[in-house]
């Protein structure tokens, strides 16, 4: 077997699992060995994985990929997306490599205390640095995505803020799908630490230009330490053939908190896994988040939260939004642990349904062993109101018109709470032009 | 401007208008009265496009064009306004820009240049004195929040904004206290013109001392059983309905 021609996924993952090459990897055959065990042999679950019921991987097993040629992107196609946050750091990824002439200088000194390194490029004594980092943020739930990760990644992203800085320029990755016929793989693997009372805010989009298609499994290991805040925004725009399946682990210490914002606009499949795990007392973190599908998408949010420690607060808000024949999951546990008293848990998933055709499969779950707790959870799926339609046509606006003010308002109880206000416009801008269908140069 | 011929409509199979007619002219303010669930608010429905409601005969006709066939936004950009009885709340979209939405959009219908931020703004300050309204009531979603009165008032300005040909209030006056009463009906007085007409429906005579209607009809179980001018209002309020219920006059068949 040859790498390269129109081989599908699966086959692919096993092949380079077989290889014995070590060169050209993120990270040291210590931690990619026992990934590599595991794609040796890889089997995706099933329909009767508890965890994957609503989430049918077949398209994924299937997908071919040509890994033979990657198509060009230039600043010209980043001038969107650099718009949406303006000001920022921005580092640009094509098919997961890292682009030094697409992005900007990342030795900029204006942020001191920000270390941005290449994980592939790291000394030995750095490496063993990030691979603790990445085995004390490990996953509780493990997923072969994870291992993909693990044992394929060819670039990894480590991120780090020194105590006490509070860097003030938002980082901007972009994750590009090169815009080449061929399908591509990557999976970008990203290792944040953030030392006690330190602050960032990140903003990461994955674009999948027009005709691009493939296989995106980022996988992002998120450390606070005491008193740390870190803000992301996750931006999903990938081309109708992707395949995008992420996973997040975030273990806080005391007093640390996070908030996420993910706005998953598409590809053919996306899956974004995010664990938050207290392991501390009295640290929060606040979870946001739209997903908006039409045509055959399928867009499936899974949350899982650990309130291992006392004293902490989780809040979690997801709306969906599926026309078409568009299909959207919500899964979303909430694990309250005998000893996490006074734990605050909020989870609430509303979801409008477009079309008739449309469908969502909601699944919040609470699993409470503590007795002094503060927990609630509610999920709703409905239509847009007939008499809030015809009240705006009454006033001579089109029914089409009506439709997309009313879709805008469900979505603005979620984007009316991203702080970065060109950011927020162009989100709710992309929701309009989603619901529009004014297709737009990647979908 | 607005012909009624013998107007059948049920809702879910049950009939509620059976046989209605009415002309309302330029320049006319007509009072329709009646008792709960004479088919008042349908007609109002009606009118306004509905899809709640079934037409099974009869015709509308408004500015000589069939209206029944007129989607519900085509009918407003036409010039037809109605105050709903229950102001629907919507979350998330700004009363402001909900309005200048509509307006713009009746104004493009026309080949009007739509109005930009600044301009909108001082026409609405401008009609929101009309109906004394507080200024934060812009900035907040349309309608959530507000107490009865305060909606009321909103559909009075959504009117005075959007300045329709056919206006038709839909029990306005329920709920409202007096002050909030006259300060609805004279935002309806300002806007009264020899161009423009108004259909009043409504429950009690209350209103009309201070929207002097040029005509009063009574319906009941749907059809109009008597018309005549203000003065059958005052009798109405003194007698009830029941002396026009027991001897019904231009019954059908």
């Amino acid at each position: 077997m040859s790498l390269g021609n129109n081989i599908n996924f699966l086959d692919w993952i096993q092949f380079q699992a077989s290889q014995a090459t070590t060169r050209g990897y993120a990270l040291s055959s210590n931690m990619r060995t026992p990934a590599l065990q595991v794609l040796k042999d890889p089997v995706f679950p099933s329909r009767q994985h508890e965890e994957w019921h609503y989430t049918p991987l077949e398209t994924l097993r299937s997908q071919k990929l040509d890994l033979t040629s990657s198509g060009d992107i230039t600043s010209d196609h980043l001038l969107e997306f650099k718009a949406a946050v303006p000001d920022a750091l921005t580092l640009v990824f094509v098919d997961g490599l890292f682009s030094p002439e697409l992005s900007d200088d990342r030795y900029s000194t204006q942020n001191t205390g920000l270390t941005l390194a290449l994980i592939e490029t790291l000394n030995d004594s750095d490496r063993i640095q990030v691979e603790t980092l990445i085995q004390e943020s490990h996953f509780s739930d493990t997923n072969i995505f994870q291992q993909i990760n693990l044992g394929l990644s060819n670039s990894g992203l480590f991120i780090q803020v020194a105590q006490g800085c509070e860097i003030k320029q938002t980082l901007h990755c972009i994750y590009f799908s090169s815009n080449s016929e061929s399908a591509r793989f990557s999976s970008p693997l990203k290792v944040i630490h953030l030392a006690p009372h330190s602050k960032l805010e990140l903003v990461e989009q994955f674009v999948a230009l027009t005709g691009a298609s493939g296989v995106t499994i980022p996988a992002d290991y998120i450390k606070l330490e005491t008193g740390a805040a870190l803000t992301t925004y996750r931006i999903g725009l990938e081309s109708d053939q992707t395949h995008h399946i992420s996973n997040i682990a975030c273990h806080l210490a005391d007093t640390a908190s996070i908030h996420t914002h993910h706005y998953l606009f598409g590809s053919r499949l996306t899956r974004c896994n995010q664990e938050i795990n207290f392991d501390k007392p009295g640290s929060e973190a606040v979870l946001r988040g739209i997903y908006l599908g039409n045509g055959s998408q399928h867009l499936d949010v899974r949350t899982r939260i650990d309130h291992a420690q006392p004293h902490c607060h989780s809040d979690q808000h997801f709306r969906g939004i599926l026309d078409d024949q568009a299909r959207g999951v919500f899964n979303g546990l909430v694990l309250v642990r005998q000893d996490a008293q006074q734990t605050d848990a909020q989870q609430s998933n509303k979801n409008l349904l477009l079309s008739s055709e449309a469908r969502v499969d909601t699944k919040p779950q609470l699993e409470i062993f503590a007795d002094d707790v503060k927990c609630a959870h509610g999920a709703t799926i409905g239509q847009l109101d007939e008499d809030a339609l015809f009240y705006l046509q009454s006033r001579g606006i089109s029914k089409s018109d009506a439709r997309l003010m009313l879709t805008r308002a469900f979505a603005s109880a979620i984007t009316e709470q991203i702080e970065l206000l060109p950011l927020r416009s162009y989100l709710e801008d992309r929701i309009d032009a989603k619901m529009m269908e004014l297709r737009a140069n990647y979908v | 401007m607005l012909s009624i011929k013998d107007l059948h409509v049920s809702v879910e199979g049950q009939p509620i208008l059976k046989g209605l007619d009415l002309e309302v002219k330029p320049g006319e303010i007509h009072a329709i009265m009646g008792p709960n669930g004479s088919g008042k608010s349908t007609l109002a429905h009606v009118l306004a496009g509905h899809r709640g409601y079934t037409v099974d005969s009869g015709s509308v006709s408004y500015k000589d064009q069939n209206l029944l066939a007129l989607e519900p936004e085509i009918r407003a950009r036409e010039g037809i306004f109605l105050a709903f009885q229950y102001p629907i709340e919507i979350p998330g979209v700004n009363n402001t820009s909900f309005l200048k939405k509509a307006l713009n959009e009746i104004r493009k219908y026309h080949g009007e240049e739509e109005l930009d931020a600044i301009d909108f703004l001082s026409l609405i300050r401008e009609k929101m004195t009309l109906v004394e309204m507080q200024e934060d009531l812009l900035k907040r979603p349309v309608n959530q929040g507000f107490s009865g009165g305060e909606k009321k008032r909103n559909e009075i300005l959504q009117m005075a904004v959007l300045d329709p040909a056919l206006a038709i209030l839909d029990e306005t006056d329920s709920g409202l206290d007096i002050d909030a009463l006259r300060i609805v009906a004279s935002g309806v007085n300002k806007l009264r013109s020899a161009d423009n007409a108004f259909v009043i429906i409504t429950h009690y005579q209350r209103l009309l001392d201070y929207i002097v209607p040029d005509f009063v009809h009574v319906l009941s179980d749907g059809r109009i059983i008597k018309s005549g001018t203000k003065e059958l209002a005052l009798e109405l309020e003194e007698r009830g309905y029941d002396w026009l219920l027991e001897k019904p006059v231009n019954q059908r068949g």
